[in-house]
């Protein structure tokens, strides 16, 4: 059932609105943090306030322009969109919190903070786009919001790391643009409002060309091997950006442009028939396993998050190109799960490098003395990614090991388990570390990150276990990724 | 082949000649040679328009006693006339233009022009 | 109101008899000139939205000045290809206003001959309007060398070395295309006999002469491209557009090269309806040539530090949009081509204005010099960036459409990889100015006065500011343009059972 409703546009509005506020108003600091922590709440409220018609199928629509007969900007609020909306939004709010405690005093805050608010807008803007060409855009602005986040420190470092995020997504973002073109010279729209738009009658080859292009252009920001250079090399932006590229907005608006077209542009059926996923999953499977085996030599433990993340990631892009119902929910509900696991760990990260100033993995001896709650929280977000039951990470795999045993793929289990145990392999030595190999000497001495900062990670790290414990509560994420399923596959 | 070209000397003259100016504009180094090739090249498209309007045995077109058709076609003469007020112009304007060379470099050969760059 | 038939002679007399009359006003008191010129543009755009208001209600119509009737009588036709002269007028006003404090400060330009600097503005823009209403060749071949004579003189006025020497490299180039017009134009009369444009259309369907019909049109085309600055005849544009006072840069790269693209729609409306000749080569070569423009355009681009050197070639290159569309031939592609055409000329004008305004404030050209302008001039700095991102083809900017349809177009002619040429071309252009937004707001200014300077003055930030509204605007509204101009493109086709 559509209902005309203007919620969908409104959410982005808000962001954006936020953003204008902050770069004319936001020289002060309490009206900068008063407007961003009141823009974040509203925004969650608003979209919240759709999750539960939303969750009986109800979807929300509102097109804003038509340039052209097919072609304009237009919002739709499905269960796939809010799903991603509503993760975002929150992580919006609890970012906001983490950001204003760890920028502090430092340079350029109302430009940070600005383009901070333009990005979660966009984020919003492609989470809610009805249509292909109002995805490309809000996908592109993104592009460009994030670049000042990413050269935040203007160091040559930063500089270099940015042209270098430019180039690749840029280049990515022409391939989608070409492929919208193809897809609408094909199908004659590029609504995303129903299980495929595209059918047998454009021919194979035009199809193989739309699923390339769309593909490879998502991609590069879903970090899918071997398009994911230049994700560890903007991890020079400051944390609350990194967890915001790496958590939410960039690398999921990639992950999510994969599901969009696999659900919405080509169908199940379509892909089923024409097996163009393939190579999808073996690229997936190979980046999972490789990622993997790269994050273990990374000493810096920001980059070590970076290759968890493109390994994770592709954990998304493997689970959508299985095209069964249990791997649909599984590469769904992980936008959620691996969201709110990794934002911790960056959290954690950046509480560490604010309140010590140590970055590298092999500095953390004893850490867990002086801050143990940060490195708790750290601990949840390793084991969800490791694969314990009562986590997070439990549920992605669960059921993507279901959908493989569904489709009689063995081989994706045999993957799962192995990237498992890689996952291990990096992360539970920094808790050892932490918590176990404290230098001869070391006392107990507690000096926690400022509650700014250790709040936020604490809530996330909540969240993580309530993501893993509660999955089947109505309202979770995994109900409403089980409701964009039944649509996507009819049922 | 060459009877067609016979038959057709005075365009053939105007297509030679056209060339000839095209080639001092490219060859020459000198401005005012390069405007000279750009005057050749006028005049061979004006010679052209004028023997458009020839008609065998054709009188001037001008009423008055003792005026028997066929008339040649006024026409291209008045085209070329207006043709020539064009060229007039974009000569004097040129003319100018390399006179402001000429004081500010002192020299209005194209390759020392270039070298000054 | 609109159907006042003499609007049509209006929008040619108005500005070329306020050309001849502008030395003449300011003999007094030279400070006269601008406002005459900015009164005279004035009664010109009403005449312009007046004749376009009548097209979009009747469609095309005619006027014959005199009352002769057409073989013997010139015709002026206006149909929805004219209707760029509301797009002139717009921008001619604009960059009068903008001249205002500019060309008092242009260094080489001497005070007295200001009035002259508006009478060139006046004849250029007037023979632009002449050149898009006509409807007689001959007439099309006068209208030409008015508006490039005064362009030639135009690129001058600067009075540098190097403007003198662009101005005489434009000259000869231009001379040379000029020549080959009216070579055609001869061509033609000696085949049909007539001069009109829609006689010639009916003169040369199922005539004999379809040699000489072929050479005239190869002479015709190159012409026109040497006035659009195609690739590979581009070499004079950049120099001469880089060299210019700027608001003459945003008149000569907005509009006059768009007179050349005008030109050659004229030629495929004769030769379409004629019938007489496969236009099929010539398409094939305007797309690889426009295809070629794009990507040269964008690359020569990306390596100036110079931004009026940089536009410049991104007109290079955006011409090349517009010449594929047009080759293309496809429904799509034609619209999307023709409207580049306004839209482009808005979008480049604001940014040329843009350009100025920087150049007048700081005196300062290169994006190294002008590192950190952004916190000084936030507002021109801004227009400039919409400006940017519009003539990148970010939706909903007035670039977008435009190349949207023709990429369509090039899908639809079944040819992908002309719609890989005009995207990655896009993003080439997108690289430069992402450049140049890094420099404006995040670089450290190498140049202490560049934090010194205050925002331009208000007679340079409103026309700036409302070409880069017209940007956004004409993105959102879109679709109005390209309705408007949809007969008008199927018209065009028609003939070819597209």
């Amino acid at each position: 059932m559509e209902v005309i409703d203007i919620r969908p546009a409104l959410a982005p509005a808000i962001s954006f609105a936020c953003s204008a506020m902050v770069f004319l108003l936001g020289s002060n600091r309490f009206w900068r943090s008063f407007w961003m922590l009141s823009a974040s709440t509203l925004k969650l409220a608003v979209v919240l306030s759709m999750l539960p018609s939303s969750l009986q199928g109800t979807v929300y629509v509102y097109d804003l322009i038509e340039f052209t007969p097919g072609i304009g900007l237009g919002f739709r609020a499905d269960a796939l969109g809010m799903f991603f909306a509503a993760v975002s939004s929150t992580l919006w709010l609890i970012t906001t919190v983490y950001a204003i405690g760890y920028m502090g005093k430092s340079e350029h805050r109302v430009r940070f903070f600005g383009f901070f608010s333009l990005c979660v807008s966009t984020t919003v803007g492609i989470a809610f786009a009805g249509d292909l060409l109002t995805f490309f855009l809000f996908y592109e602005i993104l592009t460009i919001c994030t670049y000042p986040l990413v050269i935040h420190n203007e160091t040559p470092d930063a500089l270099k790391a940015g042209r270098k995020y430019l180039i690749y997504t840029l280049i990515g973002g022409a391939f989608i643009l070409i492929g919208t073109v193809v897809v609408f010279d094909a199908a004659g729209t590029l609504s995303l409002g129903q299980p495929g738009i595209l059918s047998h009658a454009a021919g194979v080859h035009t199809l193989g060309l739309i699923f390339a292009l769309l593909i490879t252009g998502f991609a590069v920001k879903a970090a899918i091997m071997p398009l994911h250079g230049w994700l560890p090399s903007a991890m020079v932006a400051p944390t609350p950006v990194s967890a915001l590229l790496h958590a939410v907005a960039v690398v999921k608006a990639g992950a999510f442009g994969i599901l969009r077209t696999v659900y919405n542009v080509f169908g199940v059926d379509l892909l089923a028939d024409v097996g163009f996923t393939v190579p999808l999953k073996w690229v997936s499977a190979f980046t999972i396993i490789v990622a993997s085996l790269v994050a273990i030599f990374q000493d810096d433990l920001k980059r070590r998050l970076a290759y968890s993340t493109i390994s994770q990631l592709s954990y998304i892009a493997l689970a959508a190109a299985m095209l069964t119902p249990l791997s649909a929910a599984a590469a769904i509900v992980h936008i959620t799960n691996q969201a709110f696991a990794k934002i911790t760990m960056f959290f954690a990260a950046g509480a560490i490098q604010r309140t010590t100033g140590k970055t590298n993995v092999h500095e953390l001896a004893g850490i867990g003395y002086q801050m143990p709650w940060t490195m708790g929280a750290f601990t949840v977000a390793s084991l969800s990614f490791v694969g314990f039951p009562l986590f997070a990470g439990f549920i992605t795999k669960w059921y993507l090991s279901l959908g493989a045993l569904e489709s009689g793929e063995f081989w994706v289990l045999a993957i799962m388990i192995v990237s498992s145990m890689l996952n291990a392999a990096y992360f539970l030595p920094i808790v050892y570390l932490a918590f176990f190999k404290a230098p001869p000497g070391t006392t107990l001495r507690v000096a926690e990150a400022r509650p700014t900062l250790l709040i936020p990670t604490l809530v996330c790290a909540a969240y993580v276990i309530a993501l893993g414990t509660m999955a089947e509560v109505p309202g979770m994420p995994f109900s409403l990724a089980k409701a964009a399923v039944r649509f996507v596959f009819g049922m | 082949m060459f009877e067609a070209l016979w038959d057709n000397r005075d365009y053939v003259a105007a297509v030679v000649l056209f060339c000839i100016g095209l080639y001092v504009i490219i060859a020459k180094d000198n401005l005012i040679k390069k405007l000279l090739g750009l005057n050749i090249m006028e005049t061979a498209v004006f010679a052209f328009i004028v023997t458009v309007g020839v008609v065998d045995g054709g009188e001037p077109p001008i009423l008055g006693p003792g005026a028997t058709p066929p008339y040649a076609s006024p026409l291209p003469h008045a085209l070329v006339l207006t043709g020539i007020v064009v060229a007039v112009s974009t000569t004097a304007l040129a003319l100018s233009l390399i006179i402001r060379i000429h004081r500010q470099c002192g020299t209005i050969e194209a390759d020392e022009l270039r070298e000054m760059e | 109101m609109y159907d006042w038939p003499h609007w049509l002679i209006v929008v040619i007399v108005a500005p070329l008899l306020g050309a001849a009359l502008t030395p003449v006003v300011s003999l007094g008191d030279r400070r006269v000139a601008p406002w005459w010129a900015l009164g005279v543009m004035t009664v010109t755009s009403v005449a312009a939205v007046m004749l376009v208001m009548r097209v979009s209600a009747e469609g095309p119509f005619s006027y014959l000045p005199g009352g002769w009737r057409p073989p013997y009588g010139i015709e002026l036709r206006f149909d929805e290809f004219s209707a760029s002269v509301i797009v002139i007028c717009l921008i001619g006003w604009l960059a009068v206003l903008f001249s205002l404090r500019y060309i008092e400060w242009q260094p080489g330009m001497a005070k007295a001959r200001v009035p002259y600097y508006y009478a060139l503005l006046l004849l250029n823009l007037g023979g632009m309007n002449g050149f898009v209403v006509t409807g007689d060749l001959f007439n099309l071949f006068v209208f030409l060398e008015i508006l490039s004579i005064s362009s030639y003189a135009l690129v001058a006025v600067s009075g540098e070395r190097i403007a003198e020497m662009a101005a005489f490299k434009y000259l000869l180039m231009g001379a040379i295309s000029s020549l080959l017009v009216l070579f055609a134009v001869g061509v033609i009369l000696s085949v049909t006999g007539t001069l009109n444009m829609a006689d010639v259309a009916r003169q040369l369907t199922g005539s004999a002469h379809a040699t000489p019909a072929v050479f005239a049109l190869g002479m015709f085309t190159v012409g026109f491209m040497v006035k659009a600055a195609l690739f590979p005849v581009h070499i004079w544009l950049p120099d001469a557009h880089a060299i210019a006072p700027s608001p003459v840069s945003a008149i000569l790269s907005g509009l006059v090269v768009k007179m050349g693209i005008v030109g050659m729609v004229r030629l495929y409306q004769i030769y379409n309806t004629a019938g007489l000749i496969d236009l099929r080569a010539l398409n094939e070569v305007l797309i690889w040539l426009g295809a070629l423009s794009i990507v040269m355009g964008a690359f020569f681009a990306i390596f100036q530090d110079d931004i009026k050197l940089m536009l410049a070639y991104s007109t290079i290159s955006n011409i090349g949009y517009i010449v594929m569309g047009l080759g293309l031939s496809t429904h799509y592609s034609v619209i999307g081509g023709v409207v580049h055409v306004f839209n482009h000329a808005l979008i480049k004008a604001a940014l040329f204005f843009a350009a100025g305004a920087l150049i007048y404030r700081t005196g300062l050209r290169t994006l190294t010099a002008l590192r950190g302008i952004g916190r000084t001039m936030p507002v021109t700095c801004f227009a400039l960036s919409i400006g940017a991102i519009s003539i990148v083809g970010i939706p909903p900017t007035a670039g977008f459409l435009c190349k949207w349809y023709i990429a369509l177009g090039a899908f639809e002619a079944d040819r992908p990889l002309f719609g890989f040429a005009l995207i990655f071309g896009a993003l080439f252009i997108f690289i430069y100015y992402i450049r140049m937004v890094n420099a404006f707001y995040f670089q450290q200014p190498t140049r202490p006065e560049v934090l010194e300077v205050s925002e331009a003055p208000a007679s340079m930030l409103v026309p700036t500011v409302l070409l880069a509204a017209l940007c956004l605007i004409m993105g959102i509204l879109g679709r109005v343009p390209l309705a408007f101009i949809e007969p008008g493109a199927t018209r065009l086709l028609a003939p070819l059972g597209g």
